[in-house]
């Protein structure tokens, strides 16, 4: 049973998107591990909706900079790279921004400069430079994918629970219970300020690289 | 082809290609923003006079039947009087009234003015009575988040609730934000006219008063007529 169960994963494990995934969620995490892309992590964590949000946002930029970028690798003359990357990357990012204005306006206006902000996040422009330009598409795109899901992961893990220690609710629904208000629970208003974000941030470094010894 | 051509042609098409994709993405989703802005403005008057709960999940459908019974605009000239459509001139001052069951509970002034950074728009709705604030909804600006942002907030907006926009004697005085808060900085007989400031923010909160001031100024004939209860406004 638990072979029959196991073969299919074993092929799938050995797959490169496999193991591009498993890197960026886990031993290359973008924001536990590398530390980058912090900026907006602090900013948009306040409530998990933001943050499901704004890992879409960025997963969608990184994944689409990354396959045009890579695409266009042949011919993008070396001396303008990185400005063709960047028009690139901003192109993506003003398209995310009116698509979220066009059909989800509230969420829009929360993340107000935030979505603005993803043309500088070092992941996408680390992602596009470093994996994208040496890299063919499809690998560039998973790659893409997977780091966006590496920094979402991080990103929806703190905003849950600043959401829950913070105002107790999950996507704005209350989930504390009212009798624990009664018997005295107040909700952590340092969880709503950016200190909250850093320490949970902290945290959440700390977890990962207390696990990664351990192995 | 030399490269330094090579690079020009590639700039060029690169941009021709982004701007295409952009202005495509810009005009075909403009009527949706649009909607979404015009909703969320209804949103933000019916917030002010408090027919909303800000954190309520109400549709954008919802929203438009809402405002269409309960909200009316109105011009008023530089006297006070209502000027009906045909008549109306460049100095009369839009208003919009909240009634319920054909009473005027508020009315509710459109706040444009300075931020820091950018203009800040809002709606401030006074009571029938003409001195007593109801609410006060900020639904753009281009303050910095976390600080100057922190206007659009509900514990900013919720500051203004009760607040008179006169003083002891009934003369008009305005109101403004105070340079922390309002316990602690304001002496108690001018409290009724201060908000709680923000802190960082010192100049949005400088800006904003200005602005309210000069703008509730410029209201004062309506704000006198609600006073006196001149049948004037009363539809």
């Amino acid at each position: 049973m638990a072979t029959a169960i196991a073969r299919p994963w074993a092929k799938v494990k050995k797959s490169g998107s496999y193991k591009a995934v498993a890197a960026a969620l886990w031993r290359e995490n973008p924001i536990s591990k590398l530390i980058l892309g912090i900026c907006s992590a602090l900013a948009v964590t306040v409530q998990l909706k933001t943050a499901i949000v704004m890992f879409l946002a960025l997963t969608f930029v990184v994944g689409f900079s990354n396959l045009s970028v890579s695409l266009m690798r042949r011919v993008i003359p070396r001396n303008i790279r990185i400005i063709a990357e960047v028009a690139v990357i901003a192109t993506l990012v003003i398209l995310a921004d009116e698509f979220l204005k066009a059909f989800m306006y509230d969420v829009s206006k929360q993340l107000s400069v935030f979505v603005g902000l993803i043309i500088t996040n070092c992941i996408v422009m680390g992602r596009a430079e470093t994996y994208a330009m040496a890299n063919p598409p499809w690998p560039s795109f998973v790659d893409g994918l997977a780091n966006g899901i590496g920094y979402g992961s991080v990103l929806v893990g703190v905003a849950f629970f600043r959401e829950l220690l913070g105002s107790g609710k999950l996507l704005g629904f209350p989930v504390v219970p009212q009798f624990l208000y009664e018997w005295g629970y107040t909700d952590n208003g340092l969880m709503l300020l950016a200190p909250g974000a850093f320490i949970m941030i902290g945290l959440f470094v700390w977890l990962e690289h207390a696990l990664l010894k351990e192995k | 082809m030399s490269n330094a051509a090579r690079t020009f042609i590639f700039a060029g098409l690169l941009c021709l290609v982004c701007s295409l994709l952009l202005t495509a993405a810009a005009t075909g989703l403009k009527s949706f923003q649009e909607r979404n802005v015009e909703v969320d403005r209804q949103k933000n008057i019916l917030r002010a006079v408090g027919a909303v709960d800000p954190e309520s999940r109400a549709t954008p459908e919802e929203i438009e039947s809402i405002y269409e019974k309960k909200i009316r605009r109105i011009w008023v000239d530089s006297a006070g009087r209502i000027v009906s459509e045909a008549e109306r001139s460049k100095s009369d001052l839009p208003l919009y009234v909240y009634q319920e069951a054909d009473r005027i509970l508020a009315y509710v002034v459109p706040i444009n003015t300075r931020g820091l950074w950018g203009p800040i728009h809002g709606y401030l709705a006074i009571e029938d009575d003409g001195s007593t604030i109801r609410g006060f909804a900020v639904y753009q600006h281009q303050e910095t988040p976390g600080l100057g942002g922190e206007i659009e907030k509900r514990w900013f907006q919720e500051n203004f609730k009760g607040k008179k926009i006169v003083n002891q004697n009934g003369k008009f005085v305005s109101v403004a934000v105070a340079k922390g808060e309002v316990k602690e900085v304001v002496p108690p007989e001018k409290r009724r006219n201060y908000v709680d400031g923000i802190s960082g923010a010192t100049m949005t909160g400088k800006f904003l008063s200005e602005g309210l001031a000069d703008i509730l100024a410029e209201y004062e004939p309506v704000s006198v007529c609600f006073r006196k209860n001149s049948p004037e406004l009363t539809p």
